[in-house]
């Protein structure tokens, strides 16, 4: 699903170059849930960026889906974001004006999908367990149902893969452990998910973790028996 | 439909900011309402040139005594011309078929009972109700045995009925013109107000012979109309109705004439001469409007971006292309633009049907203004939107998501 070779981002800052991501290789098959734990400044939101198709690498190659993508244009990269991604973010990064159900649906304006948007969004809203708040504001859900929302409009387009950027780091214990599971259901319905966490615990729920510091990759190991 | 989805998410947007996308048309609307307020009238003292240009007569010339003259301004009136002069242009020019003398004075002191007013007095001839294209729809307009006789008849224009006679039937009541009593015996055609202000219902007309000997005592006259059989030879015979009163007044070659000779081509000049210095100016000021509103848009929104990165970040993160992000934003700023185009334009035309009733001015056409100042609108809304739309397009996804 995700094959990256000899992957560089290098900065270009006040005059000097800052490398960011140092020879990255790394080979992710469908269907995975790999966790990505770094401490921050190691590099692992730029990594997350790149293979989320917002960022492309200084140099190497990404293989995406079978499809090179490091030499993409911007507008085939938001296709593919488009459609072939979803995405998780720590502060959920919904719109504060817009319902639940419009929330989900903004991948769809987007897509040349032109199917009932709202049966879609009631949908997935449902398998996150959100019936009931289809018509509320951000501002009237708590921080668990807020990323469940989140989590509901990076499936509205059936991604192949989800990646998560710290999803839990802004909730309290509860929440996190209702994410969790629902990423742990994902992951069994066969979806390859990619979650950047710097919390062990969260870490510890993936199959695989991956390790990196100072750019580079320092540990790739696996916790259960991959299927 | 993609568009039809990005649309609904701009109307969206416009509906949850309703302060921020009034206060962005606001400039528009000012500049449509002037802007339709403008080209209606323009369109309207088009429409009435012509208007007064038929009024006048496409077939008519007029001779007014004393030189220079201009039609609607009152100046002192020269003793030259002559109601023999008139015969004389009937009789010896061939094109002429008929003519029209007259002695027109304004602010004469009318009296019906205890009831006073002013009027503006016209002695004529029996053919005045024609050549001026007036109708009587109460009584009847005076005949040649009144003329030769003398007689003191009237015929009343509708402001006086409605100041003196309060209801009542004027015909046949006696009302006094400048101290001599007077019969009505019709009324004229209601004919509202002239292009320059005067009010034609507050016109009297008297038989000629009468005004001259009975009221004015004066032997000279302030016009006549004349009108040709033959159009296409109209500059011919302007000119020989020129040498006729040149030689008849015994002018020697070289000074200037004592009358003027207004035709309609003449009037038509005028005319738009006068309006159009005025429109260029006030088009000018509505063009400075809807420019501030497009500065005001343009504004408004390169604000709005900056307060919606993080907005642009996450549609950029789920899918929106550059092009997605520019047509939207494109879509607000025409969106509200066209919106304050339709409520400066419904505006407009209101101010339009208000200043008609109030100011009794002619406006044209409502539906050609309406459309021009909208197709400016949308213009206003394209330019103003197109810098700040860019700039959202160009909004780093990653910078705006952290």
């Amino acid at each position: 699903m995700i094959n990256v070779q000899n992957l560089f981002k290098i900065f270009h800052k006040d005059g000097m170059d800052v490398q960011i991501l140092n020879n990255i290789t790394l080979d992710i098959k469908e269907g995975e849930f790999v966790s990505i734990m770094a401490p921050s400044g190691m590099g692992k939101s730029t990594l997350l960026n790149i293979l989320g198709c917002l960022d492309k690498p200084t140099s190497g190659t990404y293989i995406l889906d079978g499809e090179p993508v490091q030499d993409l244009d911007d507008d085939e990269l938001s296709r593919i974001r488009n459609s072939k991604i979803g995405y998780v973010f720590q502060s959920f990064h919904l719109l504060p004006r817009m319902t639940a159900w419009e929330n989900v649906i903004l991948p769809l304006i987007y897509s040349d999908d032109d199917s009932d948007m709202r049966e879609k969004a009631n949908e997935v809203l449902q398998s996150v367990g959100l019936q009931d708040r289809v018509n509320h504001l951000p501002r009237e859900l708590s921080g668990g149902q807020q990323q469940r929302v989140a989590i509901a409009r990076a499936l509205i387009n059936n991604p192949k893969i989800i990646f998560a950027d710290e999803p839990t780091g802004n909730l309290d214990s509860k929440s996190s452990a209702e994410v969790m599971n629902i990423f742990r259901n994902l992951h069994s319905q066969g979806r390859t998910l990619i979650v950047v966490t710097h919390d062990p615990n969260v870490g510890a729920q993936a199959d695989r973790i991956i390790e990196m510091k100072d750019g580079q990759i320092c540990d790739d190991r696996w916790t259960k028996l991959s299927s | 439909m993609k568009i039809i989805r990005m649309s609904a998410q701009a109307f969206r947007s416009m509906r949850d900011n309703k302060v921020r996308s009034f206060l962005m048309m606001l400039g528009v609307i000012i500049g449509v309402a002037t802007l339709t307020t403008i080209v209606s009238s323009v369109l309207g003292a088009r429409s009435q040139v012509m208007s007064r240009v038929e009024r006048f007569g496409l077939d008519q010339i007029m001779v007014m005594a004393g030189a220079g003259r201009k039609p609607g301004v009152p100046q002192p009136t020269p003793t030259t011309l002559k109601i023999e002069d008139a015969n004389s242009i009937l009789s010896e020019i061939s094109n002429v078929k008929d003519v029209c003398p007259q002695i027109n004075r304004r602010d004469i002191p009318i009296k019906y009972q205890n009831k006073n007013s002013y009027a503006i007095l016209i002695a004529a001839n029996t053919n005045w109700a024609e050549i001026w294209n007036t109708q009587i729809p109460n009584g009847r307009f005076f005949n040649d045995s009144e003329v030769s006789r003398l007689n003191r008849v009237a015929v009343i224009g509708q402001s006086l009925v409605n100041e003196l006679f309060d209801g009542e039937d004027p015909v046949g009541k006696q009302i006094i013109l400048a101290n001599n009593p007077f019969e009505v015996i019709g009324v004229l055609e209601k004919k509202g107000a002239s292009p320059t202000g005067l009010d034609l219902d507050s016109r009297i007309v008297v038989p000629i012979s009468t005004g001259m000997k009975r009221v004015f005592n004066q032997d000279y006259i302030t016009n006549i109309k004349i009108v040709v059989s033959d159009v296409n030879q109209m500059t011919d015979t302007v000119n020989d109705v020129k040498m006729l009163l040149r030689e008849r007044h015994n002018l020697a070659p070289g000074v200037e004439d004592d009358f003027t000779i207004v035709t309609p081509t003449l009037i038509m000049a005028l005319a738009s001469k006068v309006s159009s210095t005025f429109n260029i100016f006030l088009i000018l000021i509505s063009l400075v409007s809807l420019f501030v509103g497009a500065v005001v848009i343009a504004n408004i929104m390169f604000i709005s971006v900056n307060e919606r990165k993080a907005e642009i970040g996450i549609r950029r993160a789920v899918g929106a292309t550059r092009n997605d992000i520019l047509t939207q934003f494109l879509i607000e700023s025409v969106t509200v633009s066209f919106l304050g185009g339709i409520i400066g334009g419904l505006s407009g035309i209101v101010t339009v049907i208000l200043l008609s009733h109030l100011m009794k001015m002619h406006f044209g056409a409502l539906a050609t203004p309406l459309v021009i100042s909208i197709a400016c609108a949308i213009l206003v809304g394209l330019v103003a939107g197109i810098q700040p739309a860019r700039k959202a397009s160009y909004t780093d996804p990653i910078e705006a998501l952290k």
